[in-house]
């Protein structure tokens, strides 16, 4: 990336979902991040973190409370003409975690593929459509006699293709991959992993990658992101974070990933992070702070002085 | 050391309408008291249907067991009825699933279903059933099992779902337990937590694990042993040691090459196994993983590979390790890890067939 160029940029978002009762779940509670063009910036944190709402509200899938995400400077939730709304749809698709329920089971797969094309209208005779059908497939690793198929007839690595070919249909610029190879096999992962990073190379694609398997995320990002209880609590480069993660939380998910080396594994020590150990005042302002270049951190002014102190 | 399980010769099939599928073909390998074997491979491998096999879960029919031998603690439990099995299963063989939210009764208390064990098994009544089940809590690390103990499976998240789960399969102090992917619903923090807890309960209690997983990070931390199973049968068996720093066959170096390093910035494509796994309807001639497999020589196409012995502990089914098979190198990522083994033969041996 020669020139960083913001695709995405997400101001203070929030998505909060009412539970009844006058209560409300607080899923994403100010979230501010850019996604810079060609990049892959990577989304971790445990079950219930909001980070897959996150993605879900960066689409649109949802309405956010507040704040704002712009796309090419375009906000997403602002009121739009249906036309301005289905041209930034297209630049936007989704890949989802379980390829068994992301694909409508009565649908043959060159259907589920051209769905998109059809609503766009981006083929103008059912040949350039078919036509459009089989490059895809080939594009993913698939063949065309592929087409007349139902999703039942493939394995779960073949259903995420069919996955990814469905979001490539409409050339969109940006995607968010929600868990895209948690369900799969260690030795299929790699295969979509490959294709995914292949795909990001020729048509220069920009990825935000939502998982928790760090391994893999650190492997396929750039950047790094990771959510605690709706907050984003620490973002860096995908080296600089392993290598040196500053916020506590961050440093007790890092130290829990079992690695595949029995001799490090018997004297691995678990840190675990416990929320009240910030000591944070009452009223205190938590701001996300830059401790090194391009290293953000979720901290109060004190914890600031403190991490600027120990790391740069 | 005392084996307190042994399979011999395994062979379980399904019968379908497109045919019979052949789901583990010939599996052998023994248990000790006391320790940890990790069973790895990928979905369809026929790891769980093993496991399945030895808890007689399989539902009889459509599957079949066509041969060998199951034996645990002296006795065959591949000729036992169900009714037999009932007083084997739960008692002295527990298990826990991957998904606990579907593996617990969702309309009977979490406590109960601790009591059903204790008063079927060990014949308790149900006041000192009802104690023990908040002490059995309390040993998982569930706080407040006073509380919970009258709690339903939904108002428990899914780590301490899995730690009920992991209650209720270690209430009769079963001597083996069986652990289907157990913590691959879960996240990694809570994992670590598990994996803690279950070694921890090892050391107490002396039970013997059986731990189904594919993830190679989690056999690093909990196996003593490791069987690596391909297509329905054990390719590769070996002390945790052996398999991660001397791996023989060919599809465990693709399975350790496949994973990406968390301590180097390498940014190389990753070495993903081309194609997918055989359909076990016609399994192929030859090595099943032939197809799959970049080193695959002629011969692998028309015969299948004997076992060879390694070492005292380690097996490995390839051609490779015929003397006359040609030298070939490992990929790089699985190179970084090979170490010289003081254990292992001058030369690997060919294992016959009536051991």
């Amino acid at each position: 990336m020669a020139e960083k160029q913001k695709l995405i940029e997400i101001k203070n978002l929030k998505q909060y979902f009412p539970v009844g009762h006058g209560q409300v779940i607080k899923a994403v509670d100010g979230v501010t991040f850019d996604i810079y063009k060609g990049e892959t910036l990577g989304l971790v944190g445990e079950s219930g973190c909001g980070k897959s709402t996150t993605g879900r509200t960066i689409i649109g899938l949802y309405q956010a409370t507040d704040g704002e995400v712009l796309f090419n400077g375009v906000s997403v939730h602002a009121k739009k003409s249906s036309q301005e709304l289905k041209e930034l749809k297209r630049k936007m698709q989704m890949i989802f975690q379980d390829p068994y329920a992301s694909l409508n089971p009565r649908m043959t797969v060159a259907d589920i593929i051209a769905e998109g094309i059809d609503i766009h209208g981006l083929a103008k005779t059912k040949e350039e459509r078919m036509k459009r059908v089989y490059e895809l497939l080939e594009t993913v690793g698939l063949n065309r006699e592929h087409a007349n198929r139902y999703p039942h007839e493939f394995s779960g690595g073949q259903r995420q293709r069919i996955g990814i070919a469905r979001a490539l249909a409409v050339e969109p610029e940006f995607i968010i991959a929600d868990e895209p190879i948690s369900a799969l096999d260690v030795s299929i992962q790699a295969q979509v992993v490959n294709l995914m990073k292949k795909l990001q190379r020729e048509k220069g694609l920009t990825y935000l990658f939502i998982a928790h398997d760090l391994s893999m995320v650190k492997y396929i990002s750039d950047r790094i992101g990771v959510m605690y209880f709706g907050k984003m609590v620490e973002l860096a480069e995908a080296e600089e974070l392993y290598r040196n993660p500053i916020h506590p939380y961050t440093k007790a998910l890092l130290s829990a990933i079992p690695l595949p080396d029995p001799e490090t594994e018997r004297v691995r020590r678990r840190t675990v992070y416990d929320p009240s150990q910030h000591n944070y005042k009452e009223g205190e302002l938590l701001e996300f702070r830059e401790i090194t270049p391009g290293h953000f951190v979720l901290c109060s002014e004190e914890e600031y002085k403190k991490y600027k102190a120990m790391y740069s | 050391m005392e084996k307190l399980l042994e399979v011999k010769d395994l062979q379980v099939s399904f019968q379908t309408y497109g045919g019979e599928v052949q789901a583990v073909r010939g599996v052998s390998f023994h248990l000790n008291k006391g320790e940890t074997l990790a069973i790895v491979g990928e979905s369809g491998s026929g790891k769980s249907v093993t496991s399945q096999t030895i808890m007689r879960l399989i539902p009889t029919p459509p599957g079949k067991i066509k041969s060998g031998q199951i034996i645990f603690n002296g006795e065959d439990l591949a000729k036992k009825t169900d009714k037999e099995m009932e007083a084997i299963r739960g008692k002295d063989i527990g298990m826990i699933f991957q998904d606990p939210m579907t593996s617990l009764n969702p309309t009977m208390k979490v406590g109960h279903q601790i009591m059903e064990v204790l008063i079927k098994h060990l014949k308790m009544d149900k006041a000192a059933a009802k104690e023990r089940a908040i002490e059995l809590l309390r040993l998982v690390g569930i706080p407040m099992p006073e509380k919970r103990v009258n709690q339903y499976p939904h108002e428990f998240s899914g780590g301490m779902r899995q730690r009920a789960m992991i209650a209720v399969a270690l209430a009769s102090n079963p001597k083996l337990l069986i652990a289907d992917e157990p913590t691959t619903a879960l996240d990694v923090t809570i994992q670590a937590q598990i994996l803690e807890l279950m070694k921890d309960l090892q050391k107490k209690m002396g039970t013997s694990i059986i731990f189904i997983t594919h993830d190679l990070g989690v056999v690093a931390n909990v196996a003593d042993r490791v069987a690596v199973m391909y297509a329905g049968k054990i390719v590769e068996m070996g002390t945790v040691d052996e398999i991660f720093y001397d791996p023989r066959h060919p599809y465990t170096w693709g399975l350790l090459a496949s994973m990406p390093s968390l301590d180097s910035d390498d940014k190389a494509e990753l070495a993903a196994i081309p194609g997918t796994p055989p359909d076990l309807t016609n399994p192929p001639k030859g090595d099943a993983f032939a197809p799959r497999n970049p080193y695959a020589m002629k011969i692998d196409f028309e015969l299948e590979p004997p076992m060879f012995k390694i070492s005292d502990t380690h097996y490995a089914a390839t051609w490779l390790l015929h003397p006359d098979a040609p030298k070939v190198e490992p990929p790089e990522a699985v190179k970084k890890r090979l170490r010289q083994l003081s254990s292992n033969y001058p030369q690997p041996v060919i294992v016959k067939e009536s051991e």
